[in-house]
């Protein structure tokens, strides 16, 4: 189980992130929410590791992730919110760097390499550049590499962005495949249909600080709204979007905002 | 032409000559261009302050002239070749790059508007390197170089001219490297373009370098009009602008009419060249960017792949590999290390005072200084190549799967630099000594440049705690004089050394005292960066750090010896 204890990240006087607290189970796929800049991408780098905590603590299956964090490591993957990668290399150099960086044995992460690329339909673009590629086939390559050494915690930074109507179907199945083997999965992003449909529990954050940590089901109920996207604009949305909208056609068209 | 929008993007272009990506958030890009023009105001503060004693009293009138020419052919030499260099450094801020095409394309930008943007900031990069390489020696040699008696309106015109000639000179080189890069750009597509530029900028580079180290001095009136010159007169430029110089100069002798032609003919002919050549390829070009990739490696496999070590030693070195092998930026930088070297090599080989000193003609001394040389600026290249970062950004992936510990890595971070750096100089060296020179002195001397290559190695790496291409660049912590010292330094070490060997391969006591001494240095060196990797301060570093204003002073713990 991941548990995140208070955890506040601040840039200079800027909070970022503030107190957090909330656990990820094994067999569930927790969401977690919250408009731009609200902090989401800073806690997932937080719990990879990428980031230094001001303070509190991440713990994993109840051991501190700085404590060991090589073992952490070895048991967790990751996507990250941007396509960041090596675009010099080929897909299939770039994973088996990965594998390697990772150390996996050899033939086992060429066979796991060889099965995710056909399955994820690269394998015949496996010797191309990953500077050709689409954003959604580094989003591709990127999941490929966060699964390939099997991991138990999988961090999923907006894993749809990119992608094409048939992947995304996949990747959705495959998110809630991966929960019901016994994985704990965060998954972090805007589609709050997909969210809707994916996750049993969701985590809301706003201005850096948490709102809701709940089920979908338990949060509807309380709030008495019909669906998650309800739920978002009550709780991390403080603008009316109706008036923002017709001011923002207003600035365009008349060069000025109505209040 | 909006002159709003001529105004940003010429300000834009004329800052981004140096990709800013690979900066450090601390790292300072004024710092870094501060550096590169005092580096070049320091080079004209050397060559002016023999002004100020010239000419030496013990001189002939004739001999004062003759040293007074080569100083002004010097002058004019050395900055062509500053211009040569800034011109194949900048040789991928030409062409505006995609991603600037991508953010100006749906912009109500004229095409005219970037493309004049980009040649004036091209031509103010050019004259600020030209004025900052000149600013002291201008004054300081304008009174020297005035034809006599012709009074205050001499002096004015001398310094005019100086500054014409040097102006010239520097347009006619950096226009002819355009004028290759526009030809180019304009006959391969694209692809091809992009990976013949790496070897047109290589070529360049030891064009430049051989052409300033090799050229003979052809500086008094009687090699001027000598007919087995003209030759090499015809070839040569610096000569052309020299000629010119003296033209402008009012100083003009019959033999330095047809050079001052050729100047002229030659700027004519080039600037015209290049700038038609630059104009059509540049509106191809800004049309085939954003359809083509950058970087397209060849759509089959290559199944090969030996390991070198554990699997992160051979991620990291297949890593750095295809780094080098696929950036046009590392390998340009690479280029100028080996560039130097190759100077350096083919300056000693025309030392006369070494050649002297061959007993045994079948061994070339020269040779194997050279060796040493090629070996020190190969593997310290290598070393400051894989301080420059390849797409930042994606260094997280080392990150989040460092699943060994931090002297694994340090190990691994060393295995490239053998590799890449030492490997391909010994082995080159061992065909080249083993066909040259008998058995025995070449399996010597290669033993020596081993070990020699391994201490430069691990010396090069100390305290070196970056996976190559993954950390950010932070300007200004090398002090360029300090290097530029202990550079003349180690070149005096290597000739010293070179002789002493020479010497002991006549003699196998001596030779293995010599083996014996160079191996415990290597090893000392190698236990020292082993020592390092296992002590607490080592960590993989991501992000450059500016030292620290406050020292530590490193005292130890009674009996513990300092590392």
């Amino acid at each position: 189980m991941l548990e995140l204890r208070n955890v506040s990240k601040s840039f200079s006087s800027i909070t970022a992130v503030d107190n957090v607290s909330f656990n990820a189970r094994p067999g569930e796929v927790t969401g977690y929410l919250g408009p731009n800049g609200s902090g989401k991408s800073t806690t997932m780098k937080m719990i990879t590791g990428l980031l230094e905590m001001t303070s509190g603590e991440i713990l994993f299956d109840g051991q501190r992730i700085d404590r060991d964090p090589i073992a952490y490591k070895q048991r967790m993957g990751y996507v990250p919110e941007e396509p960041h990668l090596y675009a010099h290399l080929t897909g299939l150099e770039y994973l088996v760097m990965v594998g390697q960086l990772r150390n996996l044995p050899s033939k086992q992460t060429a066979d796991r390499i060889d099965g995710l690329l056909r399955l994820l339909g690269l394998h015949g673009d496996r010797h191309v550049g990953i500077s050709s590629y689409s954003k959604g086939m580094r989003q591709k390559i990127l999941l490929s590499a966060a699964l390939l050494h099997n991991p138990d915690l999988i961090l999923l930074d907006e894993p749809f962005s990119g992608l094409d109507v048939a992947s995304g179907l996949v990747l959705r199945s495959l998110i809630q495949e991966l929960a019901a083997r016994g994985k704990v999965v965060l998954f972090s992003s805007h589609e709050l249909e997909t969210v809707e449909r994916v996750c049993s529990r969701v985590v809301i954050l706003h201005r850096g600080k948490m709102v809701a940590d709940d089920s979908i089901e338990h949060l509807r109920t309380l709030m008495s709204l019909p669906t998650l996207e309800d739920i978002f604009s009550q709780l991390a949305v403080e603008q009316d979007t109706a008036v923002v909208s017709r001011q923002i056609a207003d600035l365009i068209l008349n060069g000025r905002a109505r209040e | 032409m909006n002159k709003l929008q001529f105004r940003v993007l010429y300000r834009e272009f004329l800052f981004r000559m140096v990709d800013l990506e690979l900066l450090s958030v601390q790292g300072d890009m004024t710092k870094l261009l501060g550096q590169f023009a005092s580096l070049l105001i320091f080079a004209s503060l050397t060559f002016s302050l023999p002004a100020l004693n010239f000419p030496p009293r013990w001189m002939t009138p004739a001999q004062v002239t003759a040293l007074l020419w080569s100083i002004e052919h010097f002058l004019i030499a050395t900055t062509m070749l500053v211009i040569g260099l800034f011109a194949v450094l900048s040789w991928d801020s030409t062409f505006p790059n995609k991603h600037d095409v991508m953010v100006l394309a749906p912009l109500p930008v004229r095409t005219r508007t970037l493309f004049f943007a980009k040649v004036s900031a091209m031509a103010a990069a050019l004259g600020i390197t030209v004025v900052t390489v000149n600013a002291l020696s201008s004054v300081t040699w304008t009174s020297h170089i005035v034809p006599a008696g012709s009074g205050f309106l001499g002096v004015v015109r001398s310094f005019a001219a100086y500054w014409l000639t040097m102006f010239a000179s520097g347009t006619f080189l950096y226009c002819s490297v355009l004028g290759v890069q526009g030809l180019t750009a304009l006959l391969l597509p694209r692809r091809v373009f992009l990976r013949v530029s790496a070897f047109l900028q290589m070529a360049a580079f030891c064009l430049f370098l051989c052409a300033y180290f090799l050229e003979p001095n052809i500086n008094t009136p009687a090699a001027l009009s000598a007919t087995q010159n003209q030759r090499a007169l015809a070839w040569l430029p610096d000569y052309w602008f020299l000629g010119l110089f003296h033209a402008l100069n009012g100083s003009l002798r019959p033999f330095y009419v047809p050079l001052a032609q050729r100047a002229v003919a030659g700027l004519a002919i080039v600037a015209t060249g290049a700038a038609g050549f630059f104009v059509l390829s540049y509106f191809r070009t800004l049309r085939k960017i954003v359809e083509e990739p950058d970087i397209v490696p060849g759509a089959r496999g290559w199944g090969w792949t030996p390991s070198f070590g554990n699997s992160l030693d051979t991620a990291v070195v297949w890593f750095s590999t295809r780094t080098l092998l696929r950036s046009r930026q590392h390998r340009v930088m690479l280029a100028f290390y080996s560039g130097v070297g190759f100077a350096f090599a083919f300056f000693l080989m025309h030392a006369g005072h070494l050649r002297e000193q061959v007993v045994n003609g079948r061994i070339s001394i020269e040779l194997m200084v050279s060796s040493l040389v090629m070996m020190c600026t190969w593997v310290v290249g290598m070393r400051v190549v894989f301080s420059m970062p390849l797409t930042l950004r994606a260094n997280w992936v080392f990150q989040t799967t460092a699943v060994r510990s931090p002297s694994e890595y340090l190990k691994a971070i060393r295995r490239p630099l053998f590799v890449l750096g030492v490997t391909p100089v010994w082995i080159l060296s061992a065909g080249l000594f083993l066909w040259l020179f008998p058995w025995r002195p070449a399996a010597q001397h290669l033993v020596v440049l081993l070990l020699w290559g391994l201490i430069v190695a691990y010396l090069s790496l100390h305290e070196f705690q970056k996976i190559p291409f993954t950390c950010s660049y932070l300007p200004g912590k090398s002090y360029f004089h300090m290097t530029f010292l202990a550079a003349v330094g180690l070149l005096v070490l290597m000739v010293r050394g070179v002789l002493i060997e020479y010497r002991a391969l006549q003699n196998p006591a001596s030779f293995a005292v010599m083996t014996a001494v160079l191996a415990a240095v290597a090893l000392i060196a190698r236990w020292r960066a082993v020592s390092y990797a296992a002590s607490e301060a080592a960590t993989v570093e991501y992000e450059d750090r500016p030292t620290p204003a406050i020292l530590p002073l490193g005292l130890n713990r009674d009996g513990v010896w300092p590392v």
